[in-house]
């Protein structure tokens, strides 16, 4: 491949999807419109306050860290063709062990040791969170789309009569865990008021892009979620595999609450409930699976994130208006790229070297919970990962 | 004249072109198959995929009631000539003149309306729709499915090509024979006047490719331009009326209706192979393909009353016994869909059995699984390329390595070795001549005949001690076909067992040393070559009862 069609190849699909970023924000500008709104003065909050000081940027930066973090993980299981939905669950999960343990060790180890305890705590939570939806995945071929969903909502039951109960900071009302000191949480990077999380987001999407482009784990993922029954007929763990990459994808989410509770929040509260999910499924779609490709989106969801949370207040815009926006992207990144494919079909290459996009994805919307498990070393094609158990 | 429903409702009739008119009557096909008026000229049709030329100012002319083949070697531009007509790719230069008037086609449903239909190598439909849910699917006007109407006039066209199913099926119920019928009907039910057949033969068994001539006759009777794309030449003179030739993008000929029809096949034979290759083809049978040592080598693989599910939890192998001797060439014969298939990925490993014991070089290895087969030296070629046998959007050197990724040199440990990987890549193109742009070109963009060939160089690559081969050579021009049963042959007599399941007796008679036939899940017979019957093993293969000689 020549440097020029290498580069056609990696612009083409960024331009897609900055289309439909635009595309989306001029479909929301109209819906305000039509309800009588001012949608440029609407985007003029939305930029001023996500970016307009220096205060603004600090927290759009300070707010990538969850969502670089969160992405790194989705990425690798959705590359191998696994749906975890969980990641709400996973997150809550992995905040709360967190926030039980770091209190607890405060002031008495060193504060770059109560941050590792706190991280691998974050991790070990997430990752419990999917290992039940992945065992019943791969021993009985449940489909883990339902099952993650499930236990998000196991996830916010359980946590919250946690913090309510057992593990609640008995000098408090509120269902709140103990407060971690101010010197315990994460330190800021040198010379600004961002905390570490950035890097340590930062560090998992570099991680993350090494393991798909030089590892062989990583090649096994993909050959997974690009043809599920080339990778049984190749004798590839299919099974561990698809395993593995819900764990890590749990881990991660886990590890974005843990970001959040010693970088943000000091605790965890019953009463937060931050909602990254659906933004990171947006944020790793736009990217097209590619982990460096999340660096740019994750700043700006970031800066919607932040940005938005102003709109309602001094813009009349409904509260859910960045949640529409991000709905709207995902709508309009399928059609174009459904456009891309005929254009490129058109053009010179044949279709099926598109990058996996999310016309896979609608079209693998949780329609039919079929199970093919009985027999997995012959399923069906499975990009779509529905079902299907380990090989035999 | 039945099944011009479809036609009754295509747009070229509502414009009221006067050539569309159908024959009232199809009885006398013979009387409309001589060359009828030209419906498409493609003419300088010239396409570049990088440095690939793969169509070099071609021109190809399609005539009303005429039966076109396509010929060429593996990656000669067949395919992409043909999704030029079908509105998938664009011409970088040339013109296509549909009833005499330059047309732009620009998508395939954009083909689909000016009457061109094609019926993929790789089937376009829903396998959990119906049969007239598929076939109604995007036909009828309007946005919503009237099945019930779609029923009606699909009935006719159901039964005039024998689908011998309810239309009420689901599509993934039926036999690939059967599929391929259902995408023919669907082509023709959008008044389709020119029908594109690629490599249409290769998923049917002999009988299934009888009924499919069968149907293209009738449709050259009612005036339908034809195009078969074919690598078996036996084919070709026995439907088509006109013969092009490509080699390397190229046209390199034309033989027409005059000379098809003068009978004299072997010489008509000669000249297309050597139009083909330009030059000496590779004869059959040659003397390396003809050595045994079968006789004393010891048993190295053997299977004991072998049973096995199909995909749909039918019994697909049925307490099969087997034994195969290092060194020799074991056949499998039988009509697709006997429990070869499954029987294959028994020893591969890649099939649960639910009963009986596989047993190879006196090691258990019931239910090892694929990886632990394939450590322990069984190779298995898939007929399923595109299904499993490789992973798309990856690319050529990716490809290569699917089955040996975690084997040195191409990892050591976490780390994939890119070089080399490349450098394996590279090996293998160059030793089977696979033909690809780089080694970094996607593995889709190979044409059929060349994925192939990756797919039986990957497996020898990992020196296998057996190696399965289900339909090796389908999708390959003659000249690979020879080379790559050569290689099997060369393989036995290095040592190795080879168990080679095709439905081109032919080739098994060429190169094994044993055939057994295989029917209902069962080997039904086994015949040394030396006293192999073809009409026997025939009669097997249809479930005859008599045994072969063991
Ligand atoms: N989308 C593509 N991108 C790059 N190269 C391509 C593409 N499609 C085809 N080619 C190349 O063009 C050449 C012709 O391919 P084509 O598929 O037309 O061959 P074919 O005659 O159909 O061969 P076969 O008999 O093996 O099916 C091949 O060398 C192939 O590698
Ligand atoms: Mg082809």
């Amino acid at each position: 491949m020549s440097g020029r069609e290498r580069l056609r190849h990696a612009a083409v699909p960024f331009a897609v999807s900055l289309l439909a970023v635009f595309l989306a924000c001029l479909g929301g500008g109209l819906f305000l419109e039509l309800r009588g709104k001012d949608a440029l003065h609407a985007y003029q909050v939305l930029i001023e306050r996500g970016l307009g000081n220096p205060g603004q940027r600090t927290e759009t930066l300070k707010q990538m860290a969850p969502l670089l973090i969160i992405s790194g993980g989705l990425a690798i299981a959705l590359r191998a063709g696994v749906w975890n939905i969980g990641i709400d669950g996973q997150f809550f999960v992995g905040a709360l062990l967190c926030g039980i343990v770091v209190p607890e060790l405060a002031g008495d180890v060193p504060r770059a040791i109560v941050i590792l305890i706190g991280a691998i705590a974050g991790l070990v939570g997430g990752l419990l969170w999917a290992v039940v939806p992945g065992i019943l995945r791969v021993r009985w071929g449940l489909n883990e789309i339902i099952t993650t969903l499930m236990m998000n909502y196991v996830a916010l039951n359980v946590t919250s009569w946690l913090v309510k109960g057992p593990v609640r900071d008995p000098e408090r009302v509120a269902p709140e865990t103990k407060q971690i000191p101010l010197s315990d949480r994460l330190p800021d990077i040198p010379g600004t008021s961002v905390h570490i999380g950035l890097l340590a987001g930062l560090l998992v999407v570099v991680l993350v892009g090494v393991l798909f482009r030089s590892t062989v784990l990583g090649y096994m993922f993909t050959a997974l979620g690009r043809n599920r029954r080339a990778a049984i007929h190749a004798g590839l763990p299919v099974g561990r595999l698809t395993l593995l990459a819900l764990l890590l994808s749990g881990a991660f989410a886990g590890l974005a609450g843990a970001n959040d509770v010693m970088g943000v929040q000091g605790r965890f509260s019953g009463n937060w409930h931050p909602e990254y999910g659906f933004t990171a499924f947006a944020l790793v779609y736009l990217a097209r699976l590619n982990p460096f490709a999340i660096i740019p989106f994750a700043f700006f969801f970031s800066f919607l994130m932040v940005g938005g949370q102003s709109m309602p207040r001094r813009a009349d815009v409904p509260t859910y208006y960045i949640g529409m926006l991000e709905g709207l992207m995902l709508i309009f990144f399928a059609a174009t790229v459904a456009l891309e494919r005929l254009w490129s079909r058109a053009t010179r290459r044949a279709p099926e070297d598109a990058p996996l996009a999310i016309g896979a994805a609608s079209a693998a919307a949780p329609v039919s919970a079929e199970s093919d498990a009985g027999d997995g070393a012959v399923s069906a094609p499975q990009n779509t990962a529905l079902s299907a158990g380990e090989t035999r | 004249m039945r099944w011009q429903f479809g036609q009754t409702r295509s747009q070229a009739a509502e414009r009221g072109e006067g050539a569309y008119p159908l024959p009232a009557d199809a009885a006398h096909p013979s009387s409309v198959a001589a060359s009828g008026a030209p419906i498409v000229e493609m003419r300088g049709i010239t396409k570049r995929f990088g440095p690939v030329v793969a169509n070099n100012h071609v021109d190809l002319t399609l005539r009303e009631g005429e039966i076109h083949a396509v010929l060429g070697e593996n990656g000669a531009g067949k395919t992409t000539l043909m999704n030029i007509l079908s509105g998938m790719y664009q011409p970088d230069a040339g013109t296509i003149l549909i009833r005499g008037r330059e047309t732009k086609i620009a998508t395939p449903a954009d083909a689909l309306r000016q009457g061109i239909g094609t019926v993929y190598q790789h089937f376009t439909l829903v396998p959990n729709l119906t049969v007239i849910e598929n076939v109604a699917l995007g036909a009828e006007p309007g946005f919503l499915l009237d099945l019930a109407a779609a029923e009606r006039r699909l009935a006719q066209l159901l039964t005039d090509f024998e689908l011998n199913a309810s239309p009420h099926t689901e599509i993934r119920h039926l036999s690939l024979g059967q599929r391929q019928r259902v995408e023919i009907i669907k082509v023709l039910s959008r008044g389709s006047r020119v029908l594109l057949l690629d490599e249409p033969t290769s998923v049917l068994t002999p009988v299934e490719v009888e009924g499919l001539f069968a149907i293209l006759r009738r449709l050259r009777a009612n005036g339908v331009a034809v195009v078969l794309i074919t690598h078996k030449l036996e084919e070709v003179l026995d439907v088509s009326d006109r013969v092009t030739i490509l080699r390397q993008g190229r046209k390199i000929g034309e033989i027409g209706p005059e000379v098809i029809s003068s009978g004299d096949r072997a010489a008509i034979r000669q000249r297309i192979v050597e139009m083909m290759f330009g030059g000496a083809p590779a004869e059959a049978p040659s003397a390396s393909a003809r050595a045994s040592g079968a006789a004393n080598g010891s048993t190295l693989l053997a299977l004991q009353d072998v049973t096995a599910l199909g995909d749909r939890g039918e019994v697909a192998v049925r307490g099969l016994s087997l034994e195969l001797r290092a060194g020799e060439v074991f056949g499998i014969a039988g009509v697709d869909g006997n429990g070869q298939k499954e029987l294959g990925e028994v020893i591969a490993g890649q099939r649960h059995v639910t009963r009986g014991r596989v047993i190879l070089d006196g090691q258990d290895i019931t239910n090892k699984g694929v990886a632990a087969c394939s450590r322990l030296g069984i190779g298995y070629v898939t007929d399923d390329r595109l299904g499993e046998g490789c992973v798309p959007g990856m690319s050529v050197a990716e490809n290569t390595v699917l089955k040996m990724v975690t084997r040195s040199p191409f990892s050591k440990g976490f780390w994939l070795n890119r070089g080399a990987i490349e450098a394996e890549a590279r090996r293998l193109i160059g030793q089977f001549d696979v033909k690809t742009p780089s080694t970094a070109t996607p593995i889709t963009a190979l044409s059929g005949g060349n994925i192939q060939k990756l797919l039986l160089a990957r497996e020898l690559a990992m020196n296998p001690r057996l190696l399965v081969c289900n339909k090796p050579t389908n999708g390959l021009d003659l000249k690979t076909a020879q080379f790559v049963l050569r290689t099997l042959r060369e393989q036995a007599d290095a040592g190795k067992a080879v168990l080679l399941i095709s439905s081109e007796l032919d080739e098994l008679m060429q190169v094994s040393d044993r055939i057994g036939v295989i029917y209902n899940g069962q080997i039904v017979g086994i015949f040394e070559r030396a006293a192999a019957d073809l009409e026997a093993i025939g009669h097997l293969m249809l479930g005859g009862r008599e045994r072969g000689v063991a």
